[in-house]
Formats: structure tokens, sequence, C-alpha cells
């Protein structure tokens, strides 16, 4: 059991939370919806211990454990029964399984004892019915399996710190945060029942989210958050999820559900007999041949590691392939060419954002060497600017300003200058992948509006989702890419279930 | 007598020669595994070199000696810590401030030493051979072989082995091998679990300074009985290659620290070889360098060493 009681608390002046009080009763899933901003991971680091709240007062399991404003400090949070699995993993790659859970679970220097270890986590695991072997490595395991050793790591430190005996205790209360944001549907199809399995041996569950259909799945109450306030606090059953969706928002949210138009344009992106040398990790790529013209959205679905990262590699010439040609792009101009590709990167922190930078100098990245950007090798500060400032306003990309760094911007913020930087030059070819992974229904369909209006203005735009829902919302044609072969799923002449037995293979 | 043969001599030479290597490298080792890069080793080293025949000269106590000298290595060391820790400046940068304080400093007290003339140990002070001075080891000193190698060393060559050994059970057996890995990988998971990524880093390149320092009171109060400016004559720098290439892990270090003083040995033989005088004698004293850098840089297949090694934690601020 947790309860929150009318917990405020202020940012230099700004109010996150304004009284939000929230009650999970013992052995119940407790979806916490809310916007990126709504306040629902303030109130999660309040709970673990990482904020302390100005007013209010947390209680954990029972009324002896009642703190006046949270506990102060995780560890402190893990003795008083409260565990989180944060949206970022936390685990050391070199480490053993084992390694990561008795730095995460247990205090202290002292000698470690595999084997016990090993068996509580064996037993965890068993329970929770997961397969995990505590010597693997972590960067040896999917991020699936990653996501498991944090769950498994949270409840051994909340067992571990209580000194019981079984790695659960009834009053035990697990924070997930955003769980599924990282997970293909197959691996959120296995974690659900386990949320499921951990609520029936008592567990409190803390279940955040921006998913509708996964609160709607796994969760027994909801709690609704706008603006730092609760705007809905109750069971799930009875409430839609076109509810959910306008009290998180305010507003009915409307996925763009494109008119189909006939295949016009030009070819922007031809690929015959695309194969990957025969010695290639599987899957191997083999025999992928399509076409994506001007005025297309052409969507390859697929389950992750299904080939999807060889594909992109290939089409954005980062693999030599002479079976890719995109028509007036030669294959090593493809990214750094003035003809270049729009690609919006699945890992933005990584492979589209320099996160230290300002926002005017990511706006400028891949063009400060250039008019008007740059004359006769002088970089022009004004001109990059001015530039901000109008995709800025353009883009609505809300923050501090264009000197600001994107890492002080929300994900869906940082997206927005992502989509910026590479649609305002109109390329004739966009490559997407899981453009909106992390990212709340309105920045989510605030991107895939801006798909699909760069398509509507001419562009090519290839579309690698895992989201199969918005894929479907805004794709011309649906692809399916399963074990490195292409299959044409016919769409929109097919229906949705069509297209999951050809991603699962057993069409 | 067969402790005699030259290939005895040889080995008992190289088990001297690669102490101070393999006292400093562990420690740097920890200290990289807990992703803190200190090129300073080569000022610690020195400034263990002068505290120690400084303390050694003046009070006769080469104990003093000893633990003056890691004590002034960690003093430097903290000031190391501050900078690239707390403050988090780029650790490099650090590193060298170090070098240069140490060259500095050490140059400065040996000049106010000569001038109060005190230029050598009493003949008295200064570590000999055998376990820590206890007597009752240097009886099994003429045994064959084992007698050279084993028991007519000095104390330190022998805690150092011990010291090897800890470091590597403590690393791979308990809590702060896994704390140590998390700082040096991803400080992140470390501070999620609770730890003070400062502290353990702090702690980290203390227990270096202290190594870094101990080797360098071996090179002057026991090795050599003296003090020359600059006397480390680059072993730092070696330290940290041998780290390198030996992929941070211990074994790989002692083998290599073992190949360095296996040279170091060999060019001491050879420039006492007749007809030798032929060369200048920094051709021979290059050799192990040589010979080290070589063999590691050929034999050694690159690693990617702990990932935030080199990086000031938080990143951000």
């Amino acid at each position: 059991m947790i309860r929150f009681a009318s917990i405020t608390k202020t940012f230099s002046g700004v109010t996150a939370l304004a009284g939000v009080s929230l009650t999970a009763a013992t052995g119940t899933v407790h979806g916490v919806l809310g916007e990126n901003g709504a306040g629902k991971s303030t109130l999660m680091r309040i709970a673990f211990g990482l904020e302390r709240a100005d007013h209010g007062a947390i209680e954990i399991g029972s009324s002896e454990n009642r703190t006046s404003s949270g506990p102060r400090s995780p560890r402190d949070a893990a003795r008083l029964g409260l565990g989180m699995v944060h949206q970022h993993f936390t685990l050391v790659p070199t480490a053993t399984v084992t390694e990561a859970c008795v730095l995460g679970a247990s205090h202290g220097l002292g000698l470690v004892d595999h084997a016990a270890w090993q068996a509580r986590i064996r037993a965890t695991a068993a329970m929770l019915q997961w397969q995990i072997d505590p010597d693997a490595r972590i960067s040896s395991l999917g991020v699936g399996q990653q996501q498991r050793v944090e769950i498994i790591k949270a409840l051994l430190s909340v067992g571990s710190v209580q000194g019981t005996a079984s790695p659960f205790s009834a009053r035990g209360v697990l924070i997930l945060d955003e769980p599924t944001a990282v997970l293909t549907p197959q691996e959120v199809d296995e974690l659900l029942p386990a949320v499921r399995r951990l609520a029936a041996a008592g567990t409190t569950v803390l279940f955040i989210s921006h998913k509708l259909h996964e609160v709607e799945r796994v969760c027994d109450a909801v709690t609704i958050l706008r603006r730092g306030a609760v705007v809905h606090s109750g069971p799930v059953a009875g409430l839609s999820t076109q509810r959910m969706a306008e009290l998180m928002v305010g507003t009915t949210v409307n996925l763009p559900s494109p008119a189909r138009q006939p295949v016009t344009g030009a070819p922007a992106l031809v690929i015959t007999k695309l194969s990957e040398r025969a010695n290639a990790p599987a899957p191997r790529l083999t025999d992928v041949s399509f076409t994506v013209h001007q005025n297309e959205i052409v969507a390859i679905a697929g389950v992750d590691g299904n080939g999807q990262t060889a594909l992109v590699r290939c089409v954005l010439g980062l693999d030599r392939a002479d079976a890719v040609v995109t028509p007036g792009i030669p294959a090593d101009q493809r990214l750094a060419g003035v003809e270049r590709i729009g690609l919006i990167p699945d890992d933005r922190q990584h492979e589209a954002l320099v996160m230290e930078l300002s926002i005017e100098r990511n706006l400028v990245l891949k063009d400060h060497h250039r008019p008007p950007f740059a004359r006769y090798g002088w970089l022009d500060f004004a001109a990059w600017r001015a530039h901000a400032v109008d995709l800025v306003q353009r883009f609505s990309i809300r923050g501090a300003g264009p000197a600001a760094t994107v890492a002080s911007l929300s994900g869906g913020n940082q997206q927005k200058v992502v989509i910026a930087r590479e649609l305002h030059r109109q390329p004739k070819l966009i490559v997407a992948i899981n453009p909106t992974r992390g990212l709340d229904v309105a920045a989510s369909a605030e991107v895939l509006e801006r798909l699909v209006s760069a398509r509507d203005h001419g562009a090519a735009v290839l579309l690698v989702h895992h989201d199969l829902d918005e894929l479907l919302s805004v794709a011309d044609r649906v692809l399916v890419l399963f074990g490195g072969r292409m299959t044409d799923s016919g769409w929109p002449a097919c229906d949705r279930a069509h297209i999951g037995r050809l991603m699962l293979g057993v069409a | 007598m067969i402790n005699d043969l030259l290939i005895v001599v040889v080995i008992a030479q190289t088990l001297t020669a690669a102490t101070p290597l393999l006292l400093a490298g562990c420690g740097e080792l920890v200290a990289e595994r807990g992703g803190v890069l200190n090129i300073g080793i080569e000022g610690l080293m020195l400034t263990g070199c002068i505290a120690a025949f400084a303390v050694t000269a003046i009070t006769g106590n080469s104990w003093l000696g000893l633990l003056v000298a890691m004590g002034a290595a960690m003093v430097l060391g903290a000031g190391f810590a501050l900078m690239a820790i707390t403050a988090r400046a780029d650790q490099i940068v650090a590193g060298m401030a170090l070098n240069l304080v140490a060259v500095g400093v050490s140059g400065t007290v040996w000049r106010a030493l000569q001038s109060h003339g005190v230029t050598e140990l009493p003949a008295s002070a200064g570590f000999s051979r055998g376990w820590f001075g206890w007597s009752g080891w240097s009886s099994f000193n003429d045994l064959p072989v084992i007698g050279p190698l084993f028991f007519d060393l000095y104390g330190l060559s022998i805690a150092t082995a011990g010291l090897l050994l800890l470091t590597w059970w403590v690393l791979r057996r308990t809590r702060i091998g896994i704390v140590i890995q998390a700082i040096g990988e991803l400080p992140d998971a470390a501070a999620a679990a609770g730890e003070s990524v400062h502290r353990w880093r702090w702690g980290v390149v203390l227990f270096a300074a202290a190594c870094a320092g101990a080797a360098g009171a071996f090179l002057s109060i026991m090795r050599t009985h003296a003090f020359v400016p600059e006397m480390t004559g680059g072993k730092g720098f070696v330290v940290l290659a041998l780290v390198m290439f030996g992929r941070w892990r211990i074994s790989w270090l002692i083998a290599g620290c073992l190949l360095f003083g296996l040279a170091d040995s060999v060019q001491q033989q050879l420039q006492s070889l007749p007809g030798s005088r032929a060369l200048p004698y920094q051709f021979f004293q290059m050799l192990p360098y040589v010979v080290a850098l070589v063999a590691l840089a050929g034999l050694s297949r690159s690693a990617p060493g702990p990932a935030a090694l080199g990086k000031p934690w938080p990143v951000s601020r």
C-alpha cells in the first residue's frame, strides 16, 4: 500500500505538483498517467527519495512508515519497502546479473556470497515465471531481459533491506517508470502478465505510462495527472481509452488518419534484391526488394531484431550495398551531401543530438559550414540565431530559448529539434526509425503529423516503427520484415491481425 | 655456488626491478578500473622518492621514511582528486599538473637537503634485504635458488606480491570490487545504488597515490639508497602503458611488469660485459622500455577499457 497525501512541490517558483493525493491499495496495479511534464516523474522521484516534497506526506505499507515529506534517500525508500525501476536502466554492461543485483540491492563492502545471491535471483525469477541466468553479462542481454534484471534488483532491494527470507514482502511497493517504452510488442506481452503476478503476490505496483491500452490491460486503478494536479482517480473498469486520453491532454486527441492517395511520385528509394553476405549474423537480410516513391509513407513493421538495423544502415549508405539506389543521391552522399536524406534515428540522444550543445547549434549541426550559415569560411552566428528562432517557432519547440542546451529539454522537445533540423530543408527522402519512442500521446501525434505533412509536400518517407497502431495510422503501404525477409502485407487492403501474423512469421 | 649462476642473478634482479612498477601499477589499475586516469603517477612516485629519502636521511628511520613517502604522495593525490573529481577538471590536465609540481618540489627539497649537507643515507638507515629485517628469515638466504629468489628480497617486494593477491581477491569477490566496476563503467549505476561516486573515486585515487608513494620509496631508500633528481625516469609512464596494454587485468599487469624487470636486469648484465663501453650506457638503459612496450603492443589486443575512464562525473551539472 502506498498513499500520497497532498504532495506539493515547486521548482524555483514553478509548481510541479499541486496537492497531489493518490492511494494504491495493497496487491493492486495502479496506473499513473500523464503527459511529459504532467508531474508523474517528480511524484515518483519524491516517493523514491530523490527529491523532497515541500508539503504533504507519504505513507508506505502501514501507518508506522508514514514519513512527513517522503523518504530521505533511495536507501531510505528501500528500507520502507519501496523499489523503483527507472526508465533508463542503470545496469553496468560489464557486470553479471548477480553483480548488478549485489550492487543495487545490498550495501556494505563485504564478501559477496554468490551462491546465495544466485539462489535469490533464481527464486524471484521463478516466481515471475522468467528465465534468468545469474551469470550472464548484462551486455549480452536484450533490452527486455535487462528490464527483468532491473525489476528483480528492485524487488531484492526491498526484500534484502527488510531482511525477509522471501524476496517479496506483502507491503512492498514497486514503481515501474514507463516500463514498456523500450520494449518490443512481444516483450510487452511478456511483461504485463508478470506485473499481474507481482500484484497477486501482494506487491503494490505503480505503473507509470502514457500508453493507454497498456494501462487498460494491466491496471486495476488509474490516477491521471495534468499540469501537476490529479484530474481523475479511480478504477480502470468503465474508463475508455478515449476518455483517458481526453483527461490526460484536456482535449480529444486524434491520431492523424491521412486520406489515402494513389502513388504518383517518382521513385526516391529503390532496393532490388538486397541480401547480406552469406556469413552475416542472423537475421541475414535476404532478397529484400521494395521502392519508396515521392508522396508516400512506406512503413516497415516487424519485431525488433529482424533485420531493421542492417536495412537502415544499407539505406543510409553506412554499409555498402549496391542493391540500394537513391535516385539523385550518390551512395556516399546520403547523409552528408546537400541532397541528403532527412534522418530521424532511433537513439536521438546519441545519434541525432549533441546534448551539451545549445538548441541553436544542434539545429545547424549539419549545415553550419555552408551558406547561409557560413560565408568564406566565417561562421555567421546571427544567421544561426535567426534560423533557430524561426524553427523554434515553426516547430513549436518549448524550452528556455535557442541558447539553452538540448539536454535541458523534455524528450518530446528534443525530438522536435531533430525533426526541425531534418525536415526544414524538405528532403526528398526521409528515414524515420521509431520516431515516437518515449514520447507522450500529444508529442507522438505531433511527430506523426509532421511526417504526414512532409509526405503531402512530396517527400518519400521510410518509416521503421515498433508501435503498430501508430504505424498503421500513417502508413500508405506496410511491409513486414521477419527473419531478414520482406513481405508486402497488402495494407490497407488487409487487417491488423494479418500484419501481426506476418510479424511473427505465422502467416 | 648455484646461487651465483647468471640465470638466478638475473631473475632475482628482475623481481627487484619489477617491484616499483607492480606496486604503482596495482594502485593505478584500481584507480582506472574506478574511472580515474591519473597520469600524474610519475610525479607521485617522485614525491615518494624524495620524501622517503629526506625523512630517512634526517631521522635514520626508514620505516618512517616509507610511511611519509606514502603520506606525501596521498597529499598530492588529494590535490589531484580535488581538481579531477570534486571540481571535475580534465583528468589529463590535472595529472600533468601533478607531474610538474612533483618535479619542482622534489628538486627544491633536494637542493635544500644538499645545502644542509644531507646527500646520502646514513649507513645504518634504509631497508636492507630480507623480510622486513626479521633476522630469522635471513638464514634461508643461502638456500639454493629459492634463497635469492624468495628470501633475499626486499620486504616491500614480498608485500607487493601480497598486495596484488589481495587486490585481485577484493576486486573479484567483494562488493568493493562491484562498486569500483560500477564507478568505472557506469557511475550512474553506482549513484542509483546509493553509493557516492565522488567518495569512491577519492578512495581509489588515494589508494593509487599511497601505492605510488611506496613505489617511490622503494626506488630511493631500498634499491639505490640515494636520491637523484627525476630518478623515476619515466617509470610512472611505463606503469600507465602497462596497465593499459594489460587490459586492466592484474595478471597481464604482472606479466608486463616482470617483462620490464627482466629487460632491466638483462641490460644491467650487458653493461657489465667487457666491450660494452663501445656503446653509450643510455643505450642499455633504453632497452627495457623498448622491449616492454614493443612486446606488449604486439601481444595485447586492444581493449576499450572502463567505459567511464577519464570522464568526470556527473557529466553535466
